[in-house]
């Protein structure tokens, strides 16, 4: 049953995001285009308008997914809608796996269509060569490659976004259990639980630094970075991500299966 | 086995008890009202029933089974609001209910649709809050189902299209299956029940055969509720 709860969450989302994917790509090509128009004054205002618009699309992929994904659960799990959600044959599990991974896989074609745009709007060999010559100079001294800081950065956002997602659910998820200010309580306990998360992950570091020097050097004032620490640091920190997300996933569902209480 | 067996049923909203000791035995093949006036506690009944709120204590076994997974199965419930996705088509909605309930059946509904005069290709905002009613009317009574739950069919209708409800009701549930039916408009579904339920304050006051209940009152059921509960 999570295969078909699945295709209608993710055609449910692809309705409504489809047209903010369809206007950053368009701009990013209208931006890409002026740049071979010339180089006027009005040309250029044009240019810092569009670039702007641009800009604004990059971010609204990403809080527009998180955002929806948020209202679509609640919706879904607890206003009008539920009441067929609740009465379909299929577990309180897979309506809560279908939502989560529906968001997933959107927060991530979300990250490839901004590729997509950066790459038409901005690519050109002397913008490339700038990137990476700044990760470079970034990395020199660190024991490490352009590709492997790339691929912690990429990881450890991604994390960072699955971490605020799933605050979000649990949030819900336990507001929606209150009998009143459900809404107010969802977004206090979500922002409790992303707060939480985040000190815990600080904490768990810390704890770690007491039996690493190199890593708790990192804490103090210590100009030069160990290269091996940092690595280390990073790997640390993801695994403690993927901790923090499974364990806050299990309490959700815990709190959903105990059942719901619909207005 | 009874197909609903309702045990000693009680339900709080923090200290408020809005359902007390309620003990309430559906068998099959009966059309039963569940009857009270407004706020008595016939919703939330319905929706502990339905998974759609939680019990504070007692039991509810649908065929000797918790609710859960496989009472869904079974039951076909019509809730008082309107409750499908607005951004679908009537056609994407007909589709979604074949893909999730095994007993749906989507000729039948499709035919029902059509004998309404309702647009499949039409999307539901683009509907009327009558006629949202009416499909999802049709895709509940398009299952195959053992129990029927339908809560206030009839509210906010016109009498000549509650006769028609009522006949589509009656035409279409499955053979040996039950229906319950939450309402307060009495007289316009006393015809087709069999048994009845007067719940008030949250309490069972009366669960009783219909002509039995008639014949001992000499009266209609609408009648004997009017005197029970007058204010």
């Amino acid at each position: 049953m999570l295969k078909k709860l699945l295709k209608y969450d993710l055609k449910y989302m692809i309705k409504n995001m489809i047209v903010f994917y369809a206007l950053l790509i368009f701009f990013a090509l209208l931006y890409r285009v002026l740049g071979y128009a010339g180089s006027s004054v009005i040309l250029s205002f044009v240019k810092g308008i569009v670039n702007g618009i641009l800009i604004g699309l990059f971010i609204n992929v990403i809080i527009n997914t998180l955002i929806r994904s948020w209202l679509r659960f609640r919706d879904s799990l607890y206003k009008d809608e539920s009441y067929l959600t609740h009465t379909l044959p299929v577990t309180k599990n897979d309506l809560y796996n279908s939502k989560f991974l529906e968001a997933m896989l959107f927060l991530l074609l979300g990250f490839i269509i901004i590729l997509l745009g950066l790459f038409i709007a901005y690519y050109s060999k002397s913008n490339w060569d700038f990137v990476v010559g700044t990760i470079k100079k970034l990395t020199y001294g660190l024991d490490t490659s352009v590709l492997e800081i790339f691929i912690c950065f990429i990881v450890v956002t991604f994390l960072e976004l699955f971490n605020t997602l799933q605050a979000g659910f649990l949030g819900i998820v336990l507001g929606y259990r209150k009998n009143n200010n459900k809404l107010i309580l969802s977004v206090m306990f979500g922002f409790l639980g992303y707060t939480f998360t985040q000190g815990l992950l600080l904490l768990l570091i810390y704890i770690i630094g007491l039996f690493n020097s190199s890593i708790m050097a990192m804490f103090g004032n210590q100009v030069q970075v160990d290269g091996g620490a940092l690595r280390l640091l990073a790997y640390l920190s993801m695994g403690i991500y993927v901790l923090i997300i499974a364990g806050m996933n299990i309490l959700s569902r815990k709190v959903l299966n105990k059942g719901v209480n619909v207005e | 086995m009874e197909l609903l067996e309702i045990k000693n049923l009680c339900k709080k909203f923090e200290s408020k008890e809005v359902l007390t000791d309620v003990n309430i035995t559906i068998p099959k093949g009966k059309i039963v009202g569940l009857l009270g006036k407004n706020g008595a506690g016939k919703s939330t009944l319905i929706k502990i029933i339905n998974d759609l709120l939680t019990k504070t204590s007692g039991e509810v076994l649908v065929n000797g089974k918790e609710i859960g997974v496989e009472s869904k199965k079974v039951i076909s419930y019509l809730p008082e609001r309107t409750y499908l996705n607005k951004q679908m088509k009537v056609s994407e909605v007909v589709s979604f209910f074949e893909d999730f309930y095994e007993d749906f059946n989507s000729k039948k509904a499709k035919k029902l649709l059509k004998d309404l005069d309702l647009n499949i290709n039409q999307k539901l905002s683009k509907m009327s809050k009558g006629m949202q009613e009416k499909v999802q009317l049709v895709l509940v009574m398009s299952r195959n189902a053992d129990l029927y739950i339908l809560d206030e069919p009839l509210g906010g209708v016109d009498p000549a299209t509650r006769d028609y409800i009522l006949d589509t009701i009656l035409s279409n549930f499955s053979e040996g299956a039950s229906v319950i039916i939450s309402t307060h408009l009495i007289s316009d579904i006393e015809r087709i029940l069999d048994e009845i339920v007067f719940i008030d304050k949250g309490r069972v006051v009366l669960q009783s055969d219909a002509d039995k209940l008639r014949t001992k009152e000499n009266a209609s059921i609408d009648e004997i509720f009017r005197r029970m509960f007058k204010c």
